[in-house]
């Protein structure tokens, strides 16, 4: 079983999490497409984990996997501040840097 | 040997400060009690220090070394004291005379509210005056120097709230400051040349065989530059032409502060600088014959001014001026026992003369308007007194003071050898200028002494009549014991060969071991003779002055002064604007400076300063950060679309093998072709397969070789392509060239 | 555990039901992905993405990663999408036009498929395959489970993992400060411009009396 499937399946996750990040106004599906491209990350290192067959590629994973924690809780509190401010969490409503 | 010198200024210095920092709250009798004791205890000190000194009783000198203030690579200079006979002169000369104001300040400053700031400054005075005789070394000296700067600059304006005071103070302040720089550049140019500036190594050096002063620069030898330079400083600090200006603005201080500083003590400072620095001097004849000319110059213009001056305290400031011109001429004909005997019976009829002037302006209620005066003889006795006795002093009367001291620097510039052959007629150039300056003396004083006292009626009007009275004793005392002084105290110098006795001239005996270090030379000897024609024809000058004053002067504005003043009014008006040079100076000099300094305000501080660069910075930051924030709109997502096409972008270039817009380079010759794919190509480390297809049907020519030839058979049209490819990225680019045969 | 795991002693297998399983797990995947970077309603987005999580646990189950797969669903299933779907109930809101086609974006997008491209050709796949990835080895049993796991963990990125514990603190602490209400300083911001606003309105009626600003209104004056 090549690696070379489960390397291309991870990119092909990160490129649906982008497309995800960058075509939505809904902030909330952005921070999902955010949490896709992180699996995606996270497929990768374990793909090359297997094919070394060095366990540390899990202990980052597992690392990754609390940041991803830490970094949603973050982001989904923003949200909520940005909503209770703004009404709104459409992104493209959030534009006070603009002129 | 040494001897606690340092409580000599220490002891005025510690007066002033606790003054300054507690005399507002005490009563005046103890402010009093504390100024008069400090001076009258460093007086005490001082002739305890000047008796160890005379050469009679052996000691050579007392030293006191304080502390070791500079010592960085060549320059050593110690904070320290040295007193010689000169220097215990000088000491004598400011603590007593010194005290005596102190005393005559109780009286007159009474219904001052600033009483204690008044004696704080007279103790500060007093104490750099004596840092400035007593310092062992130049830099001390100059700290003394620029002490009683400002101490004049304080004392002058002194009632700073009428703005006229305070423009004198700055007036006198700034004026000096122009004098202090050329004793600066004087003292830079000994220490370059010397290595040292403590006053006895410089001395030695000076006599040293190849002294480094003897450096010729632009043609003379530095001696002579030295010499100039610290004589700018003397004319600064004592008043000579041109920085002169200053004493008689300086007059709006307080009257002791005349007294004390602008005729006893601050402007002699440059006649006993240039003692001091004898050695220096008699090295080059020519500065000597430079300061002799100019001192009896400034006495005799100054004589003039003081002809026509209407305020009784101006007259004298005049007078200061051109006395302390005989007082140059005198050291500058190499008669320094002349020069400072001449200062310090100045010290005693100048300051009587003062004082009783302010006893006449407190009984005037405050007015110096001489035109007002007159008949004042029966009703200030004690006042007329003491000024008939200076009066007689500075006009040069035999028997007073003044006589000895004047006469004895005429008599020298006429016989003084210093200047060798060529310039022997200066010194009778300057003999006969300072006898015109005595005739000028003798009238001045008499025509002030005349209006003033003279006659029966005061001119002026009745209310300020009826307040006429004498002065209380506390002030009285002191005059009477300067008129004593200006009697008595030319018999220290008497001329040595009078009655042919050596020791004669007690003054130049004294005087005598100080003077000697570092004079090699001709010195000054007055013979018998010389001597005998000078008294009289001194004697009868003064006379000559006194009798021309009382006609014109004699109970009032007479008869030929009326008619003088109708004929030349123009004149007349001439002198009494001081020749306007004032005003010439301000066109000259103040207002081409404030112009400058308008124009640079304009210039470089309004528009270079705060517009361009303060302003212009913050122009600048914003004009980018503009810039930047165009950049930015806050939206993250287009942020990161951005990224991830820079991304793409950056991985695209990185993994081709050629750079973008890279050619073949296909050189033709004949029949052959030699195609170079090697332009344009990554880092030649980098292993890339070619492929040449050469377009005639031939097989196609793999490889790893960037060059390949290739003949073709036929003439024709063929399109050469290659192909690279990239074995690690696998990835390829392709080119190709078109090519014509023959 | 895995068939695979024996014909890989062998070398390089022919597709097997191996293959046949990473096919299907892929495209249960990418099928969940599309489907929730797709959905107007975030409900259904925030379900789909569960799933794709859960085939995502399979898939690392696949690569003999068992304690992650566990961990995958645990943590990230578990925890975190709960959190969302919390966001969510607060949030819920459509969207009128999901999806914003802008230039930018779009070209980014494309840019991320090429890099697609990219990477799959340098890692080997499709007709330019240089092939630098070969088969993966034999890997012992321990390979892949918690001990083995933990060990590394514990020892090797004790560092690591502290720095992590504490990034989670440092989390919590964010999350709560940034969702603190400001009702207090909102009412102060509030009662200052309304002494502005005060104070300006008697300088407009009495101008020249306003010495400082104080704290009354501008009538004592």
């Amino acid at each position: 079983m090549p690696s070379a499937y489960y390397l291309v399946l991870s990119f092909v996750l990160f490129l649906i999490g982008t497309a995800g990040v960058l075509l939505r106004r809904n902030a909330l599906i952005v921070l999902m497409g955010i949490e896709l491209q992180i699996n995606g990350g996270n497929l990768a290192l374990l793909a090359f984990a297997r094919q070394l067959g060095d366990q540390k590629g899990h202990v980052f994973a597992f690392l990754v996997i609390a940041l991803a924690a830490a970094e949603a809780a973050v982001g989904l509190a923003i949200l909520v501040g940005l909503f209770r401010s703004r009404q709104t969490i459409n992104l493209d409503e959030a534009t006070l840097m603009k002129r | 040997m040494t001897f606690p010198l340092r409580l000599i200024p220490l002891l005025p210095f510690l007066g002033a400060t606790v003054l300054m920092l507690f005399g507002r709250k005490w009563a005046r009798d103890t402010v009093f009690v504390i100024a008069a004791l400090a001076i009258g205890a460093a007086c005490l000190v001082s002739l305890d220090a000047f008796f160890l000194v005379l050469p009679g009783t052996g000691a050579g000198g007392l030293s006191d070394v304080v502390m070791t203030w500079i010592a960085t690579g060549d320059l050593h200079v110690d904070l320290a004291f040295r007193m010689d006979a000169l220097s215990g002169v000088m000491c004598l000369v400011i603590t007593f005379i010194g005290f005596l104001i102190h005393v005559f300040s109780a009286g007159y400053m009474a219904e001052e509210p600033d009483y204690a700031r008044f004696f704080a400054y007279l103790n500060l005075f007093c104490g750099a005056m004596l840092v400035l005789v007593l310092g062992d070394s130049l830099p001390v000296m100059f700290i003394g120097w620029e002490g009683v700067g400002l101490c004049s600059y304080l004392l002058i304006g002194f009632w700073y709230s009428v703005t006229a005071n305070a423009d004198a103070g700055k007036k006198a302040f700034i004026t000096n400051r122009i004098g202090d720089l050329g004793f600066l550049i004087g003292m830079f140019l000994l220490f370059y040349y010397t290595g040292t500036l403590s006053v006895p190594d410089i001395t030695s050096a000076a006599v040293a065989p190849h002294s480094g002063l003897l450096t010729p620069f632009m043609g003379m030898p530095v001696a002579f530059w030295v010499a100039i330079f610290l004589f700018i400083g003397a004319t600064g600090k004592s008043a000579q032409i041109p920085l002169y200006v200053w004493l008689p603005d300086a007059m709006a201080g307080p009257t002791p502060v005349s007294a004390l500083i602008h005729a006893a003590t601050m402007v002699t400072a440059g006649v006993y600088m240039i003692a001091r620095m004898h050695a220096i001097y008699v090295m080059v004849p020519s500065a000597m014959a430079i300061v002799a000319v100019v001192g009896a110059a400034t006495a005799l213009f100054a004589a003039i001014i003081g002809f026509a001056q209407n305020d009784f305290k101006k007259v004298l400031a005049y007078s200061t001026v051109s006395q302390l011109g005989f007082m140059f001429a005198g050291v500058g004909t190499s008669n320094f026992d002349g020069g400072i005997f001449h200062l310090v019976t100045h010290a005693f009829f100048k300051a009587g003369l003062f004082l009783c002037a302010g006893s006449v302006m407190h009984a005037m209620s405050g007015s110096g308007d001489i035109r007002i005066m007159g008949g004042l003889r029966k009703k200030l006795p004690w006042t007329h007194g003491v000024f008939f006795v200076c009066w007689l002093a500075i006009c040069g009367i035999p028997i007073f003071s003044g006589f000895f001291s004047k006469d004895s620097i005429i008599a020298g510039s006429f016989a003084t050898e210093i200047y060798g052959e060529g310039l022997a007629w200066v010194g009778k150039l300057v003999g006969v200028m300072l006898m015109l300056a005595a005739l000028g003396t003798a009238f001045y004083m008499s025509r002030l002494y005349f209006l003033v006292f003279s006659g029966d009626e005061t001119r002026a009007d009745d209310h300020t009549r009826h307040h006429i009275h004498e002065s209380p004793p506390i002030m009285t005392g002191p005059l009477v014991v300067l008129a004593i002084g200006a009697t008595l105290i030319g018999f220290i110098g008497l001329p040595a060969d009078l009655w042919h006795h050596p020791e004669q001239n007690l003054l130049a005996h004294e005087l005598e071991p100080v003077l000697e270090a570092g004079w090699v030379g001709p010195h000054l000897e007055v013979s018998h003779n010389t001597e005998l024609i000078f008294m009289l024809v001194s004697t009868l000058i003064a006379f000559a002055g006194i009798g021309a004053a009382a006609a014109f002067y004699r109970g009032g504005y007479k008869e030929p002064a009326r008619a003088f003043a109708a004929k030349f009014p123009g004149f007349v008006r001439l002198v009494q604007d001081k020749f306007r040079i004032d005003e010439l100076y301000d066109f000259l000099i103040i207002r081409p400076i404030r112009a400058f300094s308008r124009g640079l305000f304009t210039f470089v501080d309004r528009i270079i300063v705060d517009k361009i660069l303060v302003e212009g910075t913050g122009v600048v930051v914003d004009v980018f950060s503009r810039i930047a924030r165009a950049v930015q709109g806050g939206d993250g997502q287009r942020y990161m679309a951005v990224f991830t096409i820079g991304v793409a972008l950056l991985v695209h270039f990185a993994t081709q093998p050629t750079l973008p817009f890279s050619k073949l380079k296909v050189t033709q010759t004949g029949r052959a072709v030699e195609v170079d794919a090697r332009r344009g190509n990554r880092a030649p480390t980098r292993a890339l397969e070619y492929a040449f297809d050469f377009g005639d049907g031939r097989p196609v020519v793999k490889g790893s070789a960037p060059e390949q030839r290739h003949d073709y058979d036929r003439p024709g049209s063929y399109t050469i392509h290659v192909k690279i490819s990239d074995p690690l990225w696998g990835t390829e680019d392709a080119f190709k060239e078109k090519v014509e045969v023959r | 555990m895995n068939p695979a795991h024996a014909a890989d002693a062998a070398g390089y297998s022919a597709p097997t039901g191996d293959v046949i399983l990473f096919a299907v797990m892929a495209a249960w995947v990418t099928f969940f992905a599309l489907f929730t970077i797709t959905r107007r309603n975030p409900v259904t987005a925030v379900m789909s993405l569960v799933a794709t999580f859960f085939g995502l646990a399979a898939i690392y189950a696949s690569l003999d990663a068992h304690f992650l797969a566990v961990l995958q669903v645990l943590v990230y299933a578990g925890a975190i999408m709960v959190l969302f779907i919390f966001v969510v109930m607060i949030l819920n809101r459509e969207e009128v036009a999901p999806l914003a086609l802008r230039p930018t974006r779009i070209l980014g997008v494309v840019a991320a498929a090429y890099l697609l491209y990219v990477f799959a050709s340098v890692v080997g796949f499709g007709d330019k395959a240089a092939p630098t990835m070969a088969g993966p080895p034999v890997v012992a049993e321990t390979y892949g489970t918690v001990a083995a796991i933990g060990g590394i963990l514990f020892r090797e990125y004790l560092y690591p993992f502290e720095a992590i514990s504490l990034l989670l603190l440092v989390a919590i602490v964010g999350g709560v400060v940034v969702s603190r209400s400001h009702q207090k300083e909102v009412a102060a911001l509030r009662a200052a411009d309304y002494r502005k606003r005060v104070e300006e309105l008697a300088e407009h009626d009495y101008p020249g009396t306003q010495e400082e600003p104080t704290a009354t209104a501008g009538g004592h004056h």
